[in-house]
């Protein structure tokens, strides 16, 4: 691996980017705290320098290889033999970048939300930060633990200092349940330690070949830990109390990277250490998936409140994150992938544009901010924006997402697909409605004098992704370019025999294709390296 | 290669208008009418290229990739597209120079033309489009605009509704187009339409079991399926029954809009697709029916409900609904070219009428109810006389355009088999009513007296005094369309397009010309004629006579007023049922079922510390005694099971 | 008769501590009131002394006494913890004894004394020298644990306290006496011998083998003998409170496991199911009651309690003979590690608690925390660390040391225990976090009544020290957990 580390001229280049954030918080501590701006200027200038930082990684990977780059390894604890080592993948990368790139806006949008203990505030986002990307970069299963379990911490703090009215309740039950679940995922590190050859390094865990009846007990495991993170239906309910109690900058990382983490064991533990389990219980998880698309999008009918609304919204879109996942296929992974980096944008987004107006009518009820395109005509141009971008509309972001994801499921099953696209119609239905009462119709009179558009500060947040959601949106490519290597050696990882089983169904299709290759010339048969040749 | 300025221009447009409207202002139609009107000129020079034989077809850029599935964006120019092309850049033109005095000195002035200029770039890229991929994003992309556009006047909650109504209708249809879409990449293992087209004739025979999941046993055809499932897609988009319901309430959008989109080109995209995928319906003769049929149902409910309406929009509406029942089922017949011939030219005389009935609105000030008005002929001869035009061709008045499209039409349908003749007679009882109504609509409107004067409220005096011609840009395009709905007839388009949409091969005995064809057309044009006379006889000859016939045929009446109760049905049956089943789901299951037991579980732990606390007496015996008690157990436990 | 100089030689540590610690109270009435300081920084330097020797003679195992006292690496590692907390006490001591106006120089000596008796348990190979050990360190205990004498619940406490100590201590007591019968010798080695000749099911040593454990049990904490624990914790003084939440128990813990590993391990196959229910009743009830507790003081006893527990997970894989001796070894470090890990947070987090003055008095409800983040970020901040590393949440060293204890039991085919042990942990985190969430997000009800924490250097010291303690072993714990892995290497 090191060969492919060199390639950075060896210099620890995701050690750097992981804890410059880190370092950024200590700096925060010898600022005085009663010097609101100066730490709020460092802190922006920390997230961006490694934003900047992180965005070399983006053009110097190799999206030829499914190897690990960038790696790092260093011996760390004897007895057992526990190494700091990191490095990413086609599948690590993108998610690594969007917290980078999403940390300058939870300290912008947090720029007048908080006035109170500002420099605590900044220090723990940046060590939030710190925490997130470790578990991205991570290549020992315990140094992952570790990072893991750090950020609770932090984002207990936010939620519970920083939050709203019933605060306490909602960190003190995101800690907890996050906590429980991710207690047995240590159980398991720790048995396949023993099982897996007395090491905890993840690239060699997934090549050994567990006992089945082990591997089912480790999957449940790992679902403890991760299921709780993504949230699946039914062990959702924390999300909605946390999105709504925490302060705007929580909710964003909230929505757009912790509940990436649970998706993102999933892909790099659950599936290629247990391929026979997770081909096993493929039909629970692609059940409890659909469940969380349709179900979390009948709640989202029923909110009253922004944010509960968003949060519902978002156990739907990641159950088309899980539903990708398990269907144990390169469209299905892949839409997974680019529909948690869409999900992180977009919903991260839509938690800002609350966030805005909630700085204005101090209400996140929809009763209380109604019409608001008169008076912020450009706040509602970005609302519309991001609420089409959430509901798939083609040519935004999420479309190529849950676009790959149901032609993967559709794969699995026919009827699946159908099932899931049921999530889109309601999708355009709960956020349309929520859009014709909050965007259009009569301003509330009681708010109107606060009702001022948004300012340049704003705007500079919300701009960015704006351009993100339609540049994912009419060329995806270069994203997906860099994940086909990674996905595939996944799949091949998931046993081959059980993969066909995973596709049931899709005989009559395979043998049409067979016919078909004899037939015309079949563009879309080319291998993905080929085709990177035609898209770099 | 010059043609991809085509859409381009439009969308440089919408985006220098989108970015900079707010400086622009009321300029904005210095920025958007030249575009359009480039690229109206650049599709004139590719039509006569295709009609040169020279089909162009060119990729733009990969799109996305992933494992076997590669999908790119690009652009193909042949009959049916070049057709399309002259349609909508023609139309838009004239809607852009018609905006400029329509919506003078509104406050979205340029917000308005950014979207029309989006549109028409969006509605262009889906004619272009060479797989399917592509059509369906613009597919969206068309109803995103007309979201947008309907909605145009956001603080109008009717408005509003209106336009969440037509996306969420839409999105109903688009539910299946996106199945239908997943069926032919999974069959086809492609989405460009050449490679579907290439291998379409091996499928015939193949089915697949949807029932295999749960045990059971269901072949259906591969391609039937497909078909059905994108055919819902086009029932969404054109307004075809059941998911009709949308379009009637769009009018709430500005009338340019509901020229251009809701009557001459988007909502026709539906009719469009079935033609450009005439390679797969040809091959399922069972989805061809089920088109066919549907079309006709339209047609027919789409007309009767236009004779009640009152609101002069709605009856334009309800008749663009039967019209793009005609043209639906034409395609479902195989006559896939009389339905775009049909298609062109309703989009000439439909837009037409729109932008005449807006020109009333505006010269009445956004009065639209029928029974306020009359008596306009003479304040606003041009509207007028254009108005008569744009009916007569809607009649199927001979020497119209729409004369022509829908005789080739009828006599198609007629040539297409036992089903075809069946529905050929709906055909001609559906002309006779459109006769009635849109004439109907003339007289009510124009002639007569003026019926606003209690009505109008700003100032003190009769209204009918301040009526006049509006602006020239409003009545110049008025002019142009009613010259088109009378030349579109003679351009030969029917036999330009015929051998690009060939029927099923079927179909193709029984010639144009037979004398049934002959038979066809005088009934048709009897047909016309005779709905014309008695809306004369009843609206004109003798008034109140529609009052009595209203009573004398209550119930039917009613139901056509009504619209056959077909929101309120969905109303009941669909919309309310979901909302109070979120709203139940969410209190009884989410918060007291699965939330409740993450908490009690919490609380089932504190009651464990809370009883075992009640052991610490503090008093010192006591503990003593536990320990002896504790030591004592442990002996027990030893001696009985160690 | 006359003692061989090498033996004198051999236990020269305890001897210092004890000399010192007579010393301080002979010199305690010389020294004017201003200069007691002397007094602990004398005992202080004794430490050092002490600390220095034990260290030059690790590694090698050496027998005084005739057996009755072994200088073993795994006593040293023991002696080195030992010497670490009372120092640390000491350090802490000073400003809060100061505070609570008890600033007298006996105090200091008791401690010294009462670590005696601990480093001679820790080094005993004879049950009567344990015993000896145990009584000189309780007895200094109980004198302590009243120190307050004009409080009553300290009196409550040292009375309850030393009538509960001495009933165990009896039993303890007859426990040994019934090995004696058994084996003819109170020597941990014959008493080896005797339990292989005799075999497994002798009643007799089952006997007395529960009444050793009730005995070390009642010293450890362990239910169903911990019913003292809540009280005496709270009512002691809170330097002394923390003396006993950690030094005792590591002592007690240290003989207990010398005594069943070298002496009846023979029975391991019987006491491992003795421990297992220990064990497993401890960790119920320790963090279940923590809950439900509104004082700092009794709800860090239950968390005392419940750390026996997870210390107990590591003795019952020691003592499970299915698993492979290198487990059974492991499981012995990690208790070790556990404890010596233990021994910092809560010893950081009794600091803490002892400073915390609201208005004047000492403020130990966990309703006082209220808003202590804004007034005192750093104290508060500390706090946080402490807790969480008491909860076991990385980057601490609480985590590595449950870390290490799941560790052991999973490899010793134990997985379910683990699982038991993490369920637990993380119910603990409730009432761990409940301190930080009263800190960082509360405002005190009553205004005015505003606690805050009286520092002084010697307690920032202290602090430092724990602080230190909880994230370096965190990050980085080879040196400590080689040094226990060496340790139990020697013993047997």
């Amino acid at each position: 691996m090191s060969d492919v580390a060199l390639q950075t001229g060896g210099f620890p280049w995701l050690t750097t980017v992981v804890f410059l954030p880190l370092a950024g918080a200590f700096l925060l501590m010898l600022v005085n705290k009663t010097a609101h701006h100066t730490i709020r200027w460092i802190a922006l200038a920390v997230s961006l320098f490694d934003l900047m930082l992180s965005l070399p990684l983006w053009s110097l990977f190799d999206p030829s290889t499914p190897r690990m780059q960038f790696v790092e390894h260093v011996a760390w604890m004897i007895s057992p033999p526990i190494t700091y080592s990191v490095g990413v993948d086609g599948i690590s990368l993108p998610l690594l970048l969007l917290t980078t790139f999403l940390t300058p806006f939870c300290v912008l949008c947090s720029w007048r939300a908080i006035e109170t203990r500002v420099k605590e505030f900044m220090a723990v986002l940046l060590i939030m930060e710190t925490a997130m990307l470790g578990v991205f970069v991570a290549l020992d299963f315990v140094l992952f633990y570790i990072f893991w379990e750090a950020m609770l911490i932090p984002m207990y703090l936010l939620i519970g200092v920083w939050g709203g009215p019933n605060r306490l309740y909602a960190a003190v039950k995101f800690f907890l349940y996050t906590l429980v679940g991710s207690v047995l995922l240590l159980i398991a590190i720790l048995v396949l330690f023993f099982q897996g050859g007395q090491t905890f390094d993840i690239l060699l865990l997934s090549r050994v070949e567990y006992a089945p009846a082990l591997q089912s007990w480790l999957f449940w495991a790992f679902f403890a830990a991760f299921a709780v993170k993504v949230p699946m239906w039914p062990f959702h309910t924390w999300l909605p109390d946390a999105h709504v109690e925490a302060p705007t900058a929580g909710s964003v990382l909230l929505a757009s990277v912790l509940l990436k983490m649970g998706a993102y064991g999933f892909l790099r533990f659950s599936l290629p250490m247990l391929p026979d389990a997770t081909a096993a219980f493929t039909p629970i998880m692609v059940t409890l998936s659909l469940i969380a698309i349709i179900y979390g999008a009948y709640m989202a009918l029923a909110q009253a409140d922004l944010k509960k609304l968003i949060a519902y919204s978002s156990v739907s879109h990641m159950g088309f994150v899980t539903l990708g996942i398990f269907v144990l296929n390169a469209q299905g992974i892949e839409g997974a992938i680019l529909q948690m980096v869409n999900h992180g944008i977009t919903t991260g987004a839509l938690f800002l544009c609350v966030g805005a107006i909630y700085e204005r009518t101090h209400s996140r009820m929809i009763a209380d901010n109604t019409g608001l395109a008169n008076p912020m005509p450009r706040y509602a141009t970005v609302l519309v924006i991001f609420t089409l971008s959430s509901l798939g509309l083609p040519g935004t972001n999420s479309f190529v997402g849950e676009f790959l994801v149901l032609v993967g499921a559709f794969f699995w099953s026919k009827w699946i697909a159908a099932v899931a696209s049921l999530g889109i119609i309601l999708a355009a239905a709960y956020l349309l409605w929520m859009l014709q009462r909050v965007a259009f119709g009569v301003p509330n009179a009681a708010h109107a004098s606060h009702l001022h558009d948004l300012n340049l500060r704003e705007m500079m947040t919300m701009a960015p992704l704006v351009v993100l959601v339609f540049w994912i949106g009419f060329y995806p490519n270069p994203l997906l370019v860099k994940m086909h290597a990674s996905v595939n050696d996944l799949i091949e990882h998931v046993d081959v025999g059980e993969l066909e089983a995973a596709q049931r169904g899709s005989r009559d299709a395979r043998e049409m294709r067979e016919r078909r290759e004899t037939q015309v010339a079949p563009v879309a048969l080319v291998p993905p390296v080929a085709l990177k040749a035609n898209n770099e | 290669m010059e043609y991809i300025l085509i859409p381009l221009l439009p969308f440089a447009a919408f985006l220098i208008l989108g970015l900079f409207g707010h400086w622009i202002k009321d300029k904005a139609h210095l920025v958007a009418v030249p575009a359009v009107i480039v690229s109206l000129i650049l599709s004139v020079l590719a039509f006569l290229q295709v009609a040169g034989g020279h089909h162009t077809s060119m990729p733009l850029y990969t799109w996305l990739t992933s494992g076997d599935l590669r999908i790119g964006l690009g652009i193909s120019i042949d009959r049916l597209t070049a057709v399309m092309l002259i349609l909508v850049t023609t139309v838009s033109s004239l809607v852009h120079i018609y905006t400029i005095g329509y919506m003078q000195g509104e406050k979205g002035y340029a917000r308005f033309f950014a979207y029309i200029a989006l549109f028409t770039f969006s509605m262009l890229m889906l004619v272009m489009a060479d797989n399917f991929l592509q059509l369906f994003v613009f597919w969206e992309a068309v109803g995103l605009c007309s979201y947008l556009l309907i909605s145009h006047w956001y603080d109008r909650p009717s408005a509003c509704a209106a336009a969440t109504k037509a996306f969420v209708v839409n999105r109903v249809g688009d539910f299946g187009f996106m199945l239908g879409l997943l069926l032919v990449w999974y069959s086809f293992g492609s989405l460009e339409y050449r490679h579907v087209f290439a291998q379409a004739a091996d499928f015939a025979g193949e089915t697949i079991n949807l029932l295999r999941p749960f045990g059971g046993t269901w072949e259906v055809s591969t391609l039937t399926l497909m078909c059905l499932l994108l055919f819902t897609g086009a029932v969404g988009k054109s307004a075809q029954v059941p998911l009709h319901v949308w379009l009637p309430d769009a009018m709430e959008g500005p009338t340019p809009i509901s020229a251009l989109i809701h009557a001459a080109t988007m909502v026709t995209a539906g009719v469009f697709m079935v033609a450009r995928l005439h390679p797969l319906y040809n091959l399922s003769p069972m989805a061809m029916d089920v088109v066919a049929i549907t079309g006709a149902a339209t047609m027919l409910l789409g007309a009767t409900i236009a004779l009640t309406q009152t609101d002069i929009k709605r009856v334009v509406a309800y008749s663009t609904v039967s019209q793009l029942g005609y043209m639906m089922m034409a395609c479902g017949l195989g006559a896939y070219a009389a339905g775009i011939y049909h298609l062109l030219t309703h989009g000439a005389f439909k837009a037409l009428l729109f932008l005449g009935c807006g020109s009333v609105i505006i010269a009445l000030h956004h009065e639209q109810d029928m029974r306020h008005m009359g008596g306009l002929k003479d304040k606003l001869p041009v509207t007028y006389w254009t108005f008569v035009i744009g009916s007569l061709a809607l009649a199927g008045f001979p020497l119209t355009a729409g004369f022509f499209s829908k005789d080739e039409l009828l006599v198609s349908a007629w040539s297409s088999g036992s089903l075809g003749q069946i529905l050929t007679v709906f055909g001609l009882l559906t002309a006779l009513m459109t006769a009635f109504y849109s004439f109907r609509l003339v007289f009510v409107t124009f002639w007569g007296i003026h019926r606003g004067k209690a009505h109008r409220h700003e100032q003190g005096h009769s209204g009918a005094h301040d009526i006049h011609e509006p602006s020239p840009t409003i009545t110049v395009p008025l002019l142009v369309l009613s010259v088109l709905s009378i030349a579109a007839g003679y351009f030969g388009i029917f036999e330009f397009l015929a051998p690009a949409l060939p029927g099923p091969a079927a179909h193709e005995a029984g010639g144009h010309h037979g004398p049934a064809a002959t038979v066809i057309m005088v009934l048709a044009t009897l047909m016309g004629l005779s709905g014309i006379a008695a809306a004369y006889y009843v609206y004109v000859k003798s008034p109140g006579l529609p009052d009595r016939l209203a009573q004398q045929w209550q119930q039917l009446y009613r139901l056509s007023l009504n619209k056959w109760f077909v929101d309120e049905a969905y109303d009941r049956t669909i919309i309310r049922p979901t909302f109070t089943l979120a709203d139940q789901l969410w209190k009884r299951v989410d918060v007291a079922v699965i939330d409740g037991a993450v908490n009690g579980v919490a609380r089932g732990i504190a009651w464990w510390g809370w009883l075992l606390r009640l052991f610490q007496s503090g008093q010192t015996q006591h503990y003593a005694l536990g320990m002896t008690l504790g030591a004592v157990l442990i002996l027990g436990v030893y001696l009985l099971w160690l | 008769m006359t003692i061989p100089l090498s033996d004198l030689v051999a236990i020269l540590p305890e001897l210092i501590v004890i000399g010192a610690a007579c010393l301080v109270l002979a010199l305690d009435p010389l020294t004017p009131p201003s200069r007691k300081d002397w007094l602990a920084w004398f005992s202080v330097a004794a430490l050092a002394v002490c600390a220095h020797l034990t260290m030059s003679r690790m590694g090698a195992s050496v027998s005084a006494f005739s057996d009755l006292v072994i200088l073993d690496p795994f006593s040293g590692f023991w002696k080195l913890l030992l010497y670490g907390v009372t120092g640390f006490t000491i350090l802490l001591s000073l400003p809060y004894l100061k505070a609570e106006r008890i600033h007298l120089g006996e105090y200091y000596g008791f401690i010294l004394l009462s670590l005696s008796g601990m480093m001679v348990m820790v080094s005993a190979a004879d049950l009567l020298t344990i015993y000896l050990g145990m009584e000189l360190m309780s007895l200094s205990l109980y004198v302590l644990a009243g120190f307050k004498r004009f409080e009553a619940r300290s009196l409550e406490a040292a009375a309850k306290y030393f009538v509960l100590g001495a009933f165990s201590s009896g039993m303890l007591l007859y426990g040994i006496s019934l090995l004696y019968g058994a084996s003819g010798s109170t020597r941990l080695s014959a008493i080896a011998a005797a339990v292989s000749a005799r075999g497994l099911d002798d009643p007799m040593l089952a006997l007395a083998m529960i009444l050793l454990t009730v005995g070390f049990g009642f010293k450890i904490a362990a239910v169903p003998f911990h019913m003292w624990t809540p009280d005496v914790y709270e009512g002691s003084p809170t330097s002394v409170t923390a003396f006993m939440a950690v030094a005792s128990k590591a002592a007690s813990f240290a003989a207990f496991l010398r005594v069943f590993l070298e002496g009846l391990g023979g029975l391991k196959a019987n006491w491992y199911a003795l421990f297992l229910i220990l064990c497993l009743a401890t960790l119920a009830l320790g963090n279940l009651v923590a809950i439900v507790q509104t004082n700092i003081k009794r709800m860090l006893a239950y968390s005392s309690i419940a750390n026996a527990g997870y210390a107990l997970i590591g003795a019952v894989v020691a003592g499970y003979v299915p698993a492979s001796r290198d487990a059974q070894t492991f499981g012995l470090s990690s208790v070790m590690l556990y404890l010596a890990i233990y021994a910092f947070m809560t010893l950081g987090a009794f600091a803490v608690i002892a400073m915390l003055r609201k208005n004047g008095v000492e403020g130990d409800e966990i309703e006082d925390y209220a808003g202590l983040a804004k007034r005192q970020p750093v104290a508060a901040f500390l706090m946080l660390a402490f807790m969480a590393s008491l909860a076991g949440i990385p980057p601490t060293a609480g985590f590595i040391g449950k870390f290490y204890l799941f560790m052991a039991a999973v490899k010793a085919d134990l997985a379910w225990l683990a699982v038991v042990g993490v369920l637990f942990a993380a119910v603990s985190a409730y009432y761990y976090l409940r301190v930080v969430m009263v800190m960082y997000m509360r405002e005190p009800e009553t205004a005015g009544a505003e606690s805050r924490l009286v520092t002084s250097p010697t307690l920032a010291v202290a602090l430092a020290c724990a602080f230190a303690g909880v994230l370096v072993f965190g990050l980085y714990p080879n040196p400590l957990v080689s040094f226990a892995t060496q340790a139990v290497l020697a013993l047997r």
